[in-house]
This record gives C-alpha cells, structure tokens and sequence, in this order.
C-alpha cells in the first residue's frame, strides 16, 4: 500500500514556509513600497528586507526534500 | 485600511522633521535674514524658494511654513484616500484634518467681522481639510459673516448648522466668541460620536486624543470663566460634555471655587495636576496665557507620543500632523522673536515640545 503520509508531510513543510513567506513579503513590500516613495535612497536595503522573509520557504523547502529523500 | 505602505510614508516623513539641533542653531542665529538661510538648508527650501518671488521678511517664512504644513497634510490625505472609495470611508484621518476647516472658518468669520481685505484672510488661512483653497476663496470673497454662513449652508456643509443656530445671539452681542465656541463645541461633539459609534481600534485612539482635547478646551473656558469672572449659573453652556475624568460636575466646581489657582486645585490626580506645578512668579495677576500655554503644550506633547502606539494604526498618521504644527508653531515662535528681536534664552523657553 502506498504510504501518502511522507509526501503529505514534505508538502505542509513547503507550503506552510511558503504562506509564511507570503504574509510576510506583502507587509514589508507595503511598507518598503511606502518608504521607497519618500526616500528612493532606501532602495537597495527595501530589496533585502523583502527579501529576507524566503529564508523561511527555503528553510520548508529544505525540510520538505530531507523528509522525502531520508524517509523514502 | 492597511496602514503599512501609509505608515512606512509617514515614517519616512517623520524622518525628515527638524531634529532639536537644528532648532538650536536656528535660536542662536543674529537675525530673521541668517535664520531663512539656515531654513534654506532643511526641507523648507522649496517652499521658501517659490514664496520668495512674491514676498520677503517674515511673511516669507510664514507663508513658506504654511504652504509646507498643507502640502505634507495633503499628502498624507492623498495616499491615505486610496482609490477606492471603500477605502476613504475607513479612513479615520480627515477627522483629525477636519479641525483646519474650524480654523479657516473662525478665520473667515473673524476676517469679516473687522472687515479685513479677503487676500489677507486668505493668508491665514490652512486648507487642509475637506474645504479646499477655491471654497476658501469663494468664503473669503463673501461681503459679511452672515453670507459666509448662507454660503456654507447653501453648500451644504455640516458646520453651517452651529452658526446659523448662533447666529440671532451673534448679532444681538456681536461678540464672535460666541460663533467660536459653537463651532468648537460642534466639532469635538460631531468627532466622539462619530468614533463611538465606531468602535474599531483607530476609532479608539481617536476618541482618547478628542476626549483630551474636551478637556483641555474645556479647563479654557473655565479659566476663562473665571478670569473674566462669569456667572456661574451660565457656565454650564459653554461647557463640552463627553469627558468622563474631567465631569461638568467637577469644571463647574472649578467655576464656583472663583479663583484660578482654587480651581486649579480640583485638578490633583487628574492629567491635568501639571497646571498646579506651574510656578506662581510665572502667573502675573489674573493672566491665563501660562495656563493656556501648558494646556497646549500638553495636547502636542499627547499627540506625538502617538508614534509610540501601533504601528499599523491611524497612531502614526495622528503623531505626524501634531509633530508637524510643533515643528512649524517653533520655527515660527524663532522667526517672530528674531524679527522683535527677543532674547534666545526667552525664545527657548516659549518653544512648545522639542
């Protein structure tokens, strides 16, 4: 019988990193958006701030693969 | 409303207000001409730069404050708006904008009573709130208040209902403080209800900063009362209800006590104790100033600790517009002592917050 729970597994790692990531880079892209419009200097550190928030779908990526490759 | 791209504005905003140093080096300047220099270098600039083809001195600088304060108000007012008209009902902002159509309205009336020229009223006036400049002009240009007030009916605006229902007191007394006071009354009254219906959290931070306002108007017109020494069974007229701290109860008590520093004594334990610290050699005779002045720097102090609250609330939005009245009210405090040429020390003194 094939066991759905490994995949099922790796699948609400990944996809829960990646809603997390989702909320997050909308909040700080409003609001970098917002400072961008008054001070454009702020540019480049606008970038990495939305930017930091993948390290979670990376972190649930990760995850998701070591589930799947250990465990299968 | 998502406060995140209108408060990262605002923030960014803030950033650019005039830090205490600047002030400093604004005081210490010898004169009105070295203070619009050094005005120069700060983001008054291109205000001071287009009021300076049309006027020089210290209408220069009042006019270039002036134009600064409405366009960062608008500003604000634009983005916060959105484009969807959802969006502008939610928005508790042009609440608190809505006390410069009081202003400009007091400005108009009072312009018209002693008859001044409308280019002159017009340069007092703020056009940050729901009446714009061409409505202005259009009020200013009216020959007497009673058409001011015909008009603002006729237009439909809300404000025209305190005037005219004062109207027939008005013109038996002539005495404006009468028009004044309805339309305070009117505003504060009209901005509680409007946030206690409400009920959201932006509507709760409003109504804390409009109950302290009720207050602080309030413990005025006691003063006032007092000073000029009012009949007591008249006082409760003037006086705005709605504050639960600071009851009508306790203010008329104030009224009755029939001296400043008696009623300032009923104010122990209340946020308002701070007037009872105020050293006497600073109260000459029956003068109210140092009390109004207290009372005023305490409402802008309450205002800007709103940059405190949370960020992603009409907080912000409420701390820059008070931030940014100190910021102007100082520079214009410095400018006018330069031009009657007051000691720095003095000057120090009379700024608001810093």
């Amino acid at each position: 019988m094939v066991d759905f729970g490994i995949p099922i597994g790796a699948g609400i790692a990944f996809g829960l990193g990646a809603l997390g990531t989702g909320i997050a880079q909308s909040k700080i892209g409003a609001a970098g958006a917002g400072t961008i419009a008054e001070r454009p200097e702020t540019f480049g550190l606008m970038i990495i701030l939305v930017a930091i928030p993948e390290t979670l779908v990376i972190l649930g990526f990760v995850v998701a693969a070591m589930i799947m490759i250990m465990l299968v | 409303m998502d406060y995140g791209y209108a408060n990262a504005r605002i923030k960014a905003m803030k950033s650019r207000l005039l830090q205490p140093p600047v002030l400093e080096t604004l005081i210490n300047k010898p004169d009105l001409s070295s203070v619009i220099t050094e005005l120069e270098k700060t983001p008054y600039r291109i205000e001071l730069e287009k009021a300076s083809v049309q006027y020089s001195d210290i209408v220069l600088v009042e006019v270039a404050l002036r134009k600064d304060m409405i366009s960062a108000f608008r500003k604000i007012l634009g983005f916060m708006k959105g484009d969807e008209e959802e969006e502008a009902e939610r928005s508790r902002l042009p609440l608190i904008l809505h006390r410069w159509d009081i202003h400009n309205i007091k400005t108009i009336l009072r312009g018209k009573k002693i008859s001044v020229s409308s280019e002159e009223i017009l340069s007092c006036v703020i056009p940050a709130g729901d009446l714009d400049e061409a409505a202005l002009i259009e009020l200013a240009r009216q020959p007497d208040v009673k058409a001011v007030i015909d008009l603002l009916a006729t237009w439909g605006i809300e404000y025209a209902k305190p005037l005219t229902r004062n109207f027939k007191k008005y013109s038996e007394q002539r005495d404006m403080a009468i028009l004044e006071y309805a339309l305070d009354k009117f505003y504060l009254e009209n901005t509680l209800a409007t946030v206690k219906r409400g009920g959201t959290d932006d509507d709760r931070i409003i109504k804390n900063f409009i109950l302290a306002e009720i207050d602080v108007t309030n413990i005025k017109t006691v003063l006032k009362m007092i000073r000029d020494k009012m009949d007591v069974g008249e006082a409760e007229k003037f006086l705005i209800k709605g504050s639960i701290g600071l009851g009508i109860d306790k203010l008329l008590l104030m009224v009755r006590s029939g001296s400043i520093e008696g009623a300032a004594k009923y104010l122990a334990g209340t946020p308002y104790n701070f007037l009872n610290q105020i050293p006497e050699k600073s109260i000459s005779g029956e003068s109210i100033s140092e009390f109004e002045k207290e009372l005023d720097r305490y409402l802008v102090k309450k205002g800007i600790r709103h940059f405190l609250g949370d960020p992603l609330s009409i907080s912000i939005g409420l701390a820059y517009v008070w931030a940014k009245v100190n910021e102007v009210t100082n520079i214009r405090i410095i400018a006018r002592g330069k031009t009657a040429d007051i000691p720095d020390k003095d000057l120090r003194e009379a700024l608001i917050n810093v």
